[in-house]
């Protein structure tokens, strides 16, 4: 077994015949420690070829829609030259011993961009070795070969062999120091459009997700949960559940003060409730509605949307930290010849709502739990639930399954760790599944932002600087003001506050960027509009220099890590993109009565996504959207099919959230419960979409949420210029036109 | 508790149950046929779509008592090899993202094309607007709806 230590390669035999390289992929910003400790870590088996030809390529990441598990191996493929036809694709049961690795984790639009480099060398080195085995064969140097669909071809003879019959050979040859990769030019599968390999298991109904997990044995657990965020099991009584024909036990969950202390707050969040087993699903969601429950509502019991609404009004005047402080805002605000320009911008709670309701299944045995469930961090599902059961990690398996949607609901291990419990308190193994009620009142939601913007704007009709007093509900979501990074105001100063939440948060797709476009967006535009300006031109005025951020080292940490070293791109890009809309023509200041267009541009990491929306007055909401056009500049695209459905798929989730979202709390109770008052955009209600991509041969940049953010400022933008009405919230009812 | 012999697929399944149970639970906890999925419980979503003498059911919402007679098929049985012209079309536009509401979106289309063989627009929506997808691949079923229609009036000829 050989390694390679600068990329992070093993190169061994397997048995039967046959070459197994294996990846670590380290999570950004961890190679430090890794490269110490190589000779410790496990590397995950990840490319194997067997004496047949056959090539198996692991999975770890979870399939949640986004094709991931297609446009990897995708890449793989193509590095190698391999026949597509004989490549596989083997989902993995992920092992704690992968400590670190990208590959545990699927979020934040990263499964691509982060193992880009990764798996390419990965693919070109067994390439090479193939090729290497082969010249060596023949007795010619590496110069004469011809690689194509998993066949080596010696040009000088035309003998050709299968890249089976090299593979013993190629896993005995030391590692090759030098692998070119394929220059663009040169990709066979990528920019082309493989299909995705789940679709033939979908449209014959054996695609499996958690929730049609059947283990030998199992029964079927549902639970009654406390409806309010923090309320705690007060008593409950029983009796007519357990009468229930085919109802096994029911008891409490609540997970002991000691146990919550090292659980990770945020993603395993377990709500107190009541157990019912029983012998099917539909038993258990029955027998919980004959429990009779007493709650002890805590702190959120008298809390309702109306006092978080005072909470924020009340933290206006009292900003907690100041994130940004670029050039004297507060000279500027003193300057009596100016005059200010202060709105209040509204992006509240969102649900997910994912397709297949919250599940787990779990079998407790012996001092281990092995759990089903569709995960977007296995390696973190698996360590909060050892840290629930007092376990160590390695005594946790975990079987990731397909999901039916995350958007980052399924990052949060609550399920797993329900599950763990009941398994483990029954002595049997047990599907959990959630109500689609649960999943809707119980939710981790999207976090609410409120944002109180300020304009200076000179005597001489230029805004000088900007305040942004940023009041959200959690902290995770809050740094991403991002006035500070493109748009070059001379005086910049942003506030960060926070208030106690009425909800349980968690990750949502598009996180603090959905929250931070929609008031940056429409706050710029009405700037543009009160200055008599094209939006467009506006922002490209205003793109036009650099904010001066000052000393880089002042700035927030994540900032520093994560952001700046993309903020070169991210501008480029934008600039790039309204240089594109205006070449081609895409925007016009030309509208019909009653119709409106309007605009927004963000950026999600190195992604930047563009957007024109078009609207009309008038129906049953008091507007409809009749098109979005969206153009994206993501660098290379791996799969055109794919990338397209991200895009489309991300304004229709954007659109659902602008019509239908936000949340209604009385009482610290969530006011919805199903589709019918949590409603979601249908298939009649879908507008026209073009999506553009900008041709780009540049490193894949994430394509996952980038097309959520502009979605809500654009459809704002437009109906401000259809109506005249500024409508500075989502989500807009026919109240908001009137 | 009642004892039935649905008919399923064309095969018959004996069963005691509950006679209130939904026939979506039936097909999933009793007889393991897991294509048919639950995603609301209250006939809203449209995932638990299957065919009853023909039409389409939100099996969640539906008594087994009340089906007991009926030909039931679900997306296991639509096809013997997937190729009905939904699911070829399904395939060649590669419509399915996450895949969970498709079964629904299956038969709920294939229900449709029996009765207008050509939908426009405005009858697809109407028929399809019972099937969330919150992956957002409507633009995707609409497309595969034309195209299986298509493929269904060149069988027909």
């Amino acid at each position: 077994m050989k390694i390679n230590r600068r990329d992070f390669l093993k190169i061994s035999g397997r048995g039967g015949g046959g070459l197994i390289l294996s990846l670590a992929v380290p999570v950004h910003g961890k190679i430090g420690g890794l490269i110490e400790d190589i000779g410790q870590i496990e590397f995950n088996n990840f490319i194997s070829i067997d004496h047949n030809g056959e090539i198996t390529i692991m999975l770890t990441k979870h399939e949640m829609g986004q094709g991931t598990g297609t446009a990897i191996p995708t890449i793989i493929a193509d590095e190698l030259n391999a026949d597509w036809s004989k490549v596989k694709i083997k989902q993995v049961a992920y092992d704690p011993k992968y400590t670190w690795l990208e590959m545990g984790t699927t979020g934040g639009s990263g499964s691509i961009s982060r193992t880009w480099d990764s798996i390419r060398i990965a693919g070109a080195t067994v390439k090479k070795l193939l090729m290497q085995t082969a010249a060596n064969n023949w007795g010619v140097d590496i110069k004469v070969l011809e690689v194509e669909n998993s066949y080596i071809t010696n040009l000088v003879t035309n003998e050709r062999v299968e890249f089976g019959a090299l593979a013993e050979g190629a896993s005995q040859l030391p590692i090759p120091k030098d692998i070119v990769l394929k220059t663009p030019k040169e990709y066979t599968y990528i920019v082309k459009t493989l299909k995705n390999r789940l679709t033939e298991d979908v449209i014959s109904g054996k695609a499996k997700y958690g929730i049609d997990m059947n283990i030998p044995g199992m029964v079927y657990a549902s639970i009654e949960k406390c409806p309010i965020y923090k309320g705690t099991l007060k008593s409950y009584d029983a009796k007519e559940a357990k009468k229930k024909k085919g109802v096994l036990d029911v008891f409490p969950i609540v997970l002991p003060k000691v146990i919550k202390s090292k659980l990770n707050s945020v993603l395993s969040h377990v709500d107190e409730g009541v157990v019912v087993i029983a012998m099917s699903t539909w038993i258990a969601f029955e027998a919980r509605k004959l429990l009779k429950i007493e709650w002890e509502g805590g702190e959120n019991e008298s809390r309702s949307m109306a006092s978080l609404d005072k909470d924020m009004e009340y933290v206006k005047e009292l900003p907690d930290v100041m994130s940004v402080d670029i050039g004297n805002v507060e000279t500027e605000l003193a300057n009596s010849s100016s005059r200010v320009v202060e709105m209040q911008y509204d992006n509240p709670y969102q649900a997910h709502a994912v397709m297949e309701p919250l599940n787990a299944t779990a079998h407790f045995e012996n001092d281990s739990c092995e759990l089903w469930v569709g995960t977007q961090d296995a390696e973190q599902t698996i360590r909060e639930v050892a840290t629930s059961l007092e376990l160590p990690m390695e005594k946790i398996t975990l079987n990731n399954l397909i999901s039916g949607g995350s958007f980052g609901r399924r990052y949060h291990t609550d399920t797993s760790i329900e599950a763990a419990f009941i398994s483990k308190h029954i002595k049997k193994p047990v599907k959990l599944v959630w109500t689609r009620e649960d999943e809707v009142r119980n939710d981790h939601f999207q976090p609410y932002l409120r944002n109180y913007l300020k304009a200076i704007v000179s005597r001489e009709g230029e805004v000088i600087g900007i305040e942004n007093r940023a009041i959200s509900t959690v902290e995770y979501a809050s740094w991403s003001e991002k006035w500070e990074f493109f748009y070059a105001f001379p005086n910049i100063r942003c506030y960060r506050t926070r208030v106690p939440t009425l909800l349980h948060e968690g990750a949502w797709r598009a996180v603090g960027e959905h929250l931070a476009a929609m008031s940056k967006e429409c706050f710029v535009d009405e700037l543009a509009h009160e200055l008599g300006k094209d939006p467009l031109d506006y922002r490209v005025e205003l793109l036009s220099r650099e904010v001066d951020l000052g000393n880089p080292k002042d700035l927030p940490e994540a900032v520093q890590r994560y952001v700046l070293p993309r903020r070169d791109l991210a501008w480029q890009r934008q600039l790039d993109i309204i240089f594109y809309i205006k070449k081609s023509k895409l925007w016009s200041n030309q509208t019909q009565k009653g119709k409106g267009r309007g605009f927004a541009i963000h950026a999600f990491g190195s992604t930047i996504c563009a957007q024109i929306a078009e609207v009309s007055i008038g129906g049953d909401l008091g507007y409809c959207v009749d098109k979005v056009t969206a153009i994206v500049h993501c660098g290379l695209v791996i799969n055109p099919h794919f990338a397209k459905g991200q895009i489309e798929g991300s304004i229709i989730w954007a659109l659902s959230a602008l019509k239908y979202g936000g949340m209604e709390v009385e009482n610290g109770m969530v006011q919805r419960s199903n589709f019918h008052d949590n409603k979601v955009l249908r298939i009649d209600e879908l507008p026209e979409i073009d999506v553009i991509f900008l041709k780009s041969d540049e490193r894949p940049s994430g394509l996952g949420e980038p097309g959520t953010p502009p979605l809500a400022p654009a459809v704002l933008n437009a109906i401000f210029n259809a109506s005249g009405k500024r409508v500075r919230k989502i989500p807009v009812t026919k109240k908001d036109l009137l | 508790m009642a004892v039935y012999n649905l008919k399923i697929n064309d095969s018959f399944f004996p069963i005691d149950i509950d006679q209130n149970t939904p026939l979506l639970w039936v097909l999933r906890d009793t007889l393991a046929l897991y294509g048919t999925k639950y995603g609301c419980g209250i006939g809203q979503c449209g995932a638990c779509t299957v065919l009853v003498d023909g039409l389409p059911i939100r099996s969640c919402s539906i008594p087994v008592e009340a089906v007991k007679n009926k030909s039931i098929v679900t997306i296991e049985g639509l096809s013997p090899n997937s190729n009905h012209p939904v699911q070829i079309a399904w395939r060649d536009l590669d419509v399915p993202q996450c895949g969970y509401c498709q079964s629904g979106q299956i038969m709920t289309a294939a229900a449709l094309l029996e009765r207008i063989p050509n939908p426009n627009d405005a009858d697809i929506n109407r028929a399809m607007k019972g099937n969330i997808c919150r992956c957002g691949t409507y633009s995707r079923i609409r497309e595969a709806i034309k195209v299986a229609a298509k493929h269904r009036t060149s069988e027909n000829q």
